[in-house]
């Protein structure tokens, strides 16, 4: 590889990086040659993972370790890729942060675990799937694929996602949905808060559903959809007029309502035991 | 008729489940419902447009019924007391919520939810064909409040004007004044969702 | 009589039989008879949408309850069978639990014998945001009380008991906000067994526990 060549991909991934290097700290570099629909795993107990659409056919990780009392664990089976946070003894929530920066094709199949720091997927058409106990959680324009997001207590965040089959599940983490649509977009939430803002788009089935968190969908006057929203405990507001339509299913206890928007193409359902519910209408 | 003749599975008559109901017979109770449970649905889906709503106030006007069989002696239809019944209960819930049962004021002078509309010169097409069940309950569904409780219980339920006045506290005059501006817009509904239909 | 005066007299047209005037009227203008058959025809279709419409079974059931519990029935029916249908809920357990309870206990079991590997653990902070020492108390002020733990939860909190107090706190606080999440799911369902939101509202309860033991277990096996 020609000096030029060197220089540049080292300034593309300072930049991409973007991170300031501490005495202590030691920078570990990996690439992988795979081929078409790569399998990438990560598992880092502390620190972020940022990855990013790159090159066709490579795998690029840059980390820097916050010091020798964590390890990178390395493996590559064909074109599945294994990376793991290894803490040696004595290692804690600062002296075992890896901060990941990684670039992967964008038709990659994606799995990261990161018990504590934020993860952030960008750019990706794969699968994705993220397992987080206490970091935010960020996907951005994904689609065709599975985004799957699984949190204990880390805030979730997902945009720009087309033509996905979204799941997320939370215990009390908000989960946040912007401009999200496709086939299937479910989210499971215990006391964390549900905020979407979309379209409903996509002809496809919206599912949201949480314990004690509140529900909030913001939809623009077009939207097509089939809603019904119930609350055992809470109250429920709509700031459309929906059209009647007769369902066998019915809410017995609790506040509800149920009707049609347009065309009636995407089905929406938004149930809670005891959070409030909102159906706003974009202004 | 004998518990062996039941146990082989023969229906109970509605006279012989009244009877048996008033003993506190469970099985009576669930036929008599069973009779009557589709009316008394329809009717409280047709006049509250909610399905929550009309299971609530079906099981509450059962509940009313039930409670009272005892004194039933047979002087009416018990199906016209229950009827009965499940517009009190329909009616009562709608003044509750402060929903307009009957627009007060029928006197409105080109009120154009009623008049039918013409172009000058233009014909008024005739709503030509049998007259879809679905359509017409959509059409029925999408009446002004006011309409479509006369328009329920006369045309849909049978009742007379003068049991409407009775009823919702109104004029018979207006009863027949709203169920004829009520039909007039079922008209143009209809006729409405014909010509896009016929578009698409 | 012109288009404007029949139009002042239809109501009573469409109730009644026409005038001679009125009919007279109808036999010369085809907008005014076509008129009157729509709304003759609007009228005597309506009768469809009587008892149209049928209830869902939880209406009876509902229904059934009340009577019970007024003492408005006093006596099972004397010639339905005398076995009882099974009740949702008991469909439920028989068919579902099981299972769920099993895929439980099995993560619960394999990841109680993995070999923990880590040496000691401080009390854990994210990269940008420091954790609380004790569990949220908006979350806590939420539960109305704390649904005793089962078997298989003390089993798998012993799993973790090495982690900092701070963290363990946590995960008990999210361990009874699942818990009371499915102990109100069931209990709504009890109520009415054919609540088909609340049945699709306790799978998720079930899902959230089982994430919860997966990824707290997963945590610290490595």
């Amino acid at each position: 590889m020609s000096t030029a060549k060197c220089a540049a991909k080292f300034v593309t991934v300072l930049t991409l990086a973007g991170v300031a290097f501490a005495a202590g700290d030691a920078r570990k570099d990996l690439h992988f040659k795979v081929g078409k629909h790569p399998a990438i795993s990560i598992n880092n107990p502390y620190g972020p993972v940022v990855v990013k659409a790159g090159a066709p056919h490579e795998v690029v990780i840059n980390a820097i370790l916050h010091s020798d009392k964590v390890e990178i664990d390395q493996s590559q089976s064909h074109n599945r890729i294994d990376i793991i946070s290894h803490l040696l003894q004595g290692a804690d929530q600062y002296s075992g942060v890896v901060e990941y920066q990684v670039l992967v094709p964008a038709d990659a199949s994606l799995s990261i675990h990161s018990e504590n720091g934020p993860v952030h997927a960008e750019n990706l058409h794969g699968d994705v799937a993220l397992e987080g106990g206490n970091g935010a959680m960020e996907v951005l324009d994904c689609g065709d694929g599975h985004v799957h997001v699984k949190t204990l207590n880390g805030p979730v965040t997902i945009s720009n996602v087309r033509n996905g089959h979204v799941e997320v599940v939370s215990m009390s983490g908000d989960v946040s949905l912007n401009s999200v649509s496709g086939p299937y977009v479910a989210v499971n939430s215990n006391t964390g808060k549900i905020e979407y803002a979309g379209d409903f788009g996509g002809e496809g089935e919206y599912s949201f559903t949480s314990y004690t968190g509140n529900i909030e969908a913001v939809a623009p006057a077009y939207a097509s959809i089939d809603v019904t929203a119930r609350s055992s405990q809470g109250r429920v507001d709509s700031d459309f007029s929906l059209e009647p339509k007769h369902t066998p299913f019915y809410a017995k206890a609790g506040s509800y309502f149920s009707g049609t928007l347009g065309k009636a193409a995407s089905s929406v359902k938004l149930m809670s035991f005891s959070g409030k519910i909102h159906l706003k209408k974009r202004q | 008729m004998t518990d062996a003749r039941k146990q082989q599975g023969e229906k109970l008559t509605e006279a012989e489940a009244i009877e048996r109901a008033k003993q506190g017979d469970a099985a009576a109770f669930k036929v008599l419902y069973d009779l009557h449970k589709r009316r008394v649905y329809s009717l409280c889906l047709r006049m509250t447009q909610n399905t929550a709503s009309a299971e609530d106030l079906t099981q509450e006007a059962f509940l009313q019924l039930f409670r009272k069989i005892g004194t039933f002696r047979g002087e009416s239809a018990f199906s016209t007391w229950l009827h009965r019944m499940s517009v009190n209960v329909v009616l009562m819930q709608l003044r509750k919520k402060n929903l307009p049962i009957v627009p007060i004021d029928d006197t409105l002078e080109g009120d154009e939810e009623g008049t039918v509309k013409k172009e000058p010169g233009a014909p008024d097409e005739r709503l030509t064909g049998a007259i879809d069940r679905l359509r017409l309950q959509n059409a029925v569904d999408s009446l002004p409040p006011g309409y479509r409780t006369i328009f329920v219980l006369h045309d849909v339920e049978g009742y007379e004007h003068n049991e409407i006045a009775e009823m919702v506290g109104c004029s018979i005059g207006n009863s027949k004044s709203q169920l004829h501006k009520a039909r007039l817009k079922l008209r143009e509904l209809l006729k409405a969702d014909r010509a896009e239909k016929a578009r698409k | 009589m012109n288009c404007p005066e029949f139009e002042r007299d239809l109501p009573e047209c469409v109730e009644g039989v026409p005038s001679p005037e009125q009919q007279a009227h109808l036999n010369s203008c085809p907008t005014c008879s076509g008129l009157l058959l729509d709304l003759n025809s609007i009228a005597s279709q309506a009768q469809m949408l009587s008892a149209a419409d049928e209830p869902s079974a939880a209406v009876w059931n509902a229904l059934e309850e009340r009577l019970w519990s007024e003492g408005l029935i006093r006596s099972a029916p004397a010639y339905l069978p005398a076995e009882v249908k099974p009740s949702f809920m008991q469909r439920w357990r028989a068919a579902w639990l099981v299972p769920v309870a099993a895929a439980l206990a099995v993560v619960a079991v394999v990841k109680l014998y993995h070999p923990a590997n880590v040496g000691d653990k401080n009390p854990v902070a994210t990269q940008s945001q420091p954790q609380a020492q004790a569990p949220a108390p908006a979350q806590s002020a939420r539960l109305k009380h704390k649904p005793a733990l089962s078997h298989e939860d003390q089993q798998w909190l012993s799993t973790v008991s090495s982690r900092p107090p701070a963290q363990l706190a946590k995960f008990r606080s999210d361990l009874d906000q699942a818990n009371a999440f499915i102990e109100d799911a069931q209990q709504s369902l009890q109520e009415d067994p054919n609540d088909v939101y609340m049945q699709q509202m306790l799978m998720n309860a079930y899902e959230q526990k089982q994430m919860l033991y997966e990824l707290v277990v997963d945590d610290s096996s490595h």
